[in-house]
């Protein structure tokens, strides 16, 4: 059982009464623990893509399954449930709370999921946080940490509810370079650890030569799909 | 919903000054309420006691008629042998004193000035266990049962230039009415002058023994009225009290009424509810300003915010639960600001219950406003109950909480992604 699967996925924005097609009937299988970059330049429907894929977005045709369920039809409300117990995010601009601590921005998630106590949600936190390397700096804000540190609370925070997907939108483009090898360098390490998939979008090359599967979109479409063997 | 309320908590004093202003703004409306609910209770409290102590005591009996005619202050609808109903009363246990008294339209007449007044003849032994006129002595002394001298009000004084041991012509009506008008004369030495702070009494009203009263109005034995004392002043027992009596007079076949001071006073009453009513409305103002307040500070968080609700939605937060977290915001503000205003009002309050607000330091035309519509002068006394504040600090909150529905929901029907898209 594939983890997600597109079929003929195309999504048109209408703005008045101009069409603007972002994906056009893209189909795409993806495999639990998988690790996969999807590149292509600006405009070319890599976050239309992962907007579909993160059920925060309704495609305009086809059908978008995940664990064979399928979610093309689901309101609004039935994909914000998919999202807070299957799926976790990483932005571009990290998008922690600013009011909160490194760790309650990694408990956040958990106390959405409501299934557990905070005596045991603690323990998961800390070992995340730990995990990420943020094990003593885990009660600084936002405004205390470096972008870096900010984006590892930000994986910390997709991971610890532990989703079947995790989702991460140019999560390097706000980092310099060497940052952005660390933590890609650290999702790679918590993907083959947890076997949790990971699917990114990017345009610069060395994003693209983490994935082990890189998929290259443009205008929409799936220009290439390969395997890679120098990924991580 | 305490991990909510920790985050709302936390959002709330982000931008401290804001959250400031707002809080004022909501303090301030509070506080003018509880000012407001304060001195209109106290100046009511104050013209109630000022009206029974001075005025009308707790329950007054006419001759069965009198009561509609009693503006035309008849001398012909009067009670026979009053002591009689007098020593029926004290069969009544609510009943702490009564008193015999004729009150008379008459006017003041010093040289070539003349001004009218209500003339009241008295009990001088048993009116100071009904009326305070006594107490409110400020020069002279007492009125004597024989004695051919009156007592004046500081107001009556000053108008005519009257002092204690001056002589003045009173003169008397002793028919009002139009066909048969006559009038009786007699001069009296102003014995006291008193100043029960009832402008009505202070400024209208003069005093002299019923005995003397009576021989000047050929009222042999008879009275217009008799006033009761009352152990309570508990409305409740007042009522009790006066249908008691009024059953009394029934089963004995008296023809007689009685009436409380609400009854007297029903003019007051109803002026005082409208006063109440219009001060509502200006507090009700002032509070939609606060509430106008929370709605802008929330609307520009949700604006400011745009991307970070963006990405609890996308977290999987539901809208519920993001409407409520800014209803909480604005319900913490509501909170704080109410708990501030309840302090500032209650202190103001009680400093205006202890010191009191003098009249006279608001200018004239304050005190004739004021005098005109309550029996009171000089200074005005609030009076602070914890009902107040109670009532201040849930409204307060409550809408704060009801501005923030609109802020609140608007944040919820954000779309996830134009969400996140906000710059």
């Amino acid at each position: 059982m594939s983890l997600v699967k597109l079929v003929d996925i195309s999504k048109v924005y209408q703005t008045n009464d101009v069409e603007f097609p972002a994906l056009k009937e893209v189909s795409l299988v993806v495999e639990k623990g998988e690790f996969l970059s999807i590149a292509g330049p600006s405009g070319s429907g890599k976050t239309t893509l992962l907007n579909i894929i993160g059920c925060l977005d309704h495609s305009t045709g086809g059908t978008v399954f995940l664990e064979d369920t399928d979610i093309s039809l689901k309101k609004s409300k039935e994909l914000a449930e998919i999202r807070r117990y299957n799926i976790g995010f990483i932005f571009q601009t990290f998008n922690l709370i600013p009011v909160l601590t490194a760790f309650e921005n990694v408990e956040f998630p958990l106390m959405l999921k409501g299934n557990m106590k905070p005596k045991e949600q603690r323990p998961l936190v800390e070992e995340i946080l730990t995990e990420v390397g943020l094990k003593d700096l885990m009660q600084r804000k936002p405004s205390e940490m470096s972008g870096g540190q900010q984006q590892r609370v930000a994986i910390a925070r997709a991971l610890v509810k532990k989703p079947k997907l995790v989702l991460a939108d140019e999560p390097t483009a706000n980092l310099d370079s060497q940052t952005g090898e660390e933590i890609l360098e650290l999702m790679a390490q918590l993907n083959r650890k947890t076997n949790t998939t990971f699917i990114f979008s990017t345009h610069d090359q060395m994003v693209m030569d983490f994935g082990r599967r890189l998929i290259r979109l443009k205008d929409g479409k799936i220009e290439s799909d390969e395997k890679r063997e120098k990924g991580r | 919903m305490g991990n909510h309320l920790k985050l709302a908590y936390r959002n709330v004093f982000r931008y401290k000054r804001r959250t400031f202003i707002t809080l004022l703004t909501v303090t301030f409306g509070l506080t003018m309420l509880i000012i407001t609910m304060s001195v209109l209770e106290g100046v009511d409290k104050q013209s109630i006691f000022n009206i029974i102590n001075s005025q009308t005591s707790h329950l007054v009996i006419f001759k069965t008629g009198y009561y509609e005619k009693k503006d035309d202050l008849p001398l012909n609808w009067t009670i026979k042998d009053p002591h009689h109903i007098q020593v029926l009363l004290k069969e009544i246990p609510a009943v702490q004193m009564s008193e015999s008294r004729i009150c008379f339209g008459a006017s003041l007449i010093k040289g070539m000035d003349e001004l009218p007044c209500l003339g009241v003849a008295l009990e001088p032994e048993l009116d100071p266990q009904v009326f305070n006129i006594k107490e409110s002595l400020l020069k002279g002394s007492w009125l004597d049962p024989a004695e051919e001298k009156m007592l004046i009000g500081t107001g009556l004084a000053k108008d005519m230039g009257l002092s204690v041991g001056d002589y003045v012509t009173l003169r008397m009506v002793t028919s009002s009415k139009e066909e048969e008008f006559s009038w009786n004369a007699v001069d009296l030495e102003i014995k006291g002058i008193f100043d029960t702070g009832n402008p009505t009494v202070d400024t209208q009203w003069v005093f002299l023994p019923l005995k003397q009263a009576q021989e000047a109005l050929s009222l042999d034995n008879e009275v217009t009225e008799i006033v009761i004392r009352l152990n309570s002043n508990h409305d409740q027992e007042i009522a009790k009290a006066r249908d008691q009596i009024k059953e009394m007079f029934i089963s004995q076949n008296k023809n007689l009424e009685v009436f409380s001071w609400a009854d007297l006073v029903s003019m007051f009453l109803a002026i005082s509810k409208v006063k109440t009513e219009k001060s509502s409305l200006i507090i009700l103002v002032l509070l939609f300003i606060a509430a106008v307040g929370i709605i802008n500070t929330m609307l520009m968080a949700v604006m400011e915010r745009t991307r970070e609700i963006g990405m609890l939605s996308a977290m999987g937060m539901r809208r519920t639960e993001i409407t409520r977290l800014f209803i909480y915001e604005g319900g913490i503000i509501g909170v704080f600001g109410s708990l501030l205003g309840c302090i500032l009002g209650g202190l103001a309050s009680w400093i205006l219950e202890i010191k009191g607000m003098p009249i006279d330091s608001m200018g004239e035309a304050a005190i004739k406003v004021t005098s005109a519509i309550y029996p009171v002068k000089n200074v005005i006394y609030a009076d602070l109950s914890l009902e107040f504040l109670v009532i201040a600090f849930v409204l307060g909150t409550v809408i704060s909480v009801i501005s923030s529905f609109y802020p609140a929901a608007k944040a919820a029907r954000l779309s996830p992604i134009k969400a996140l898209r906000h710059i």
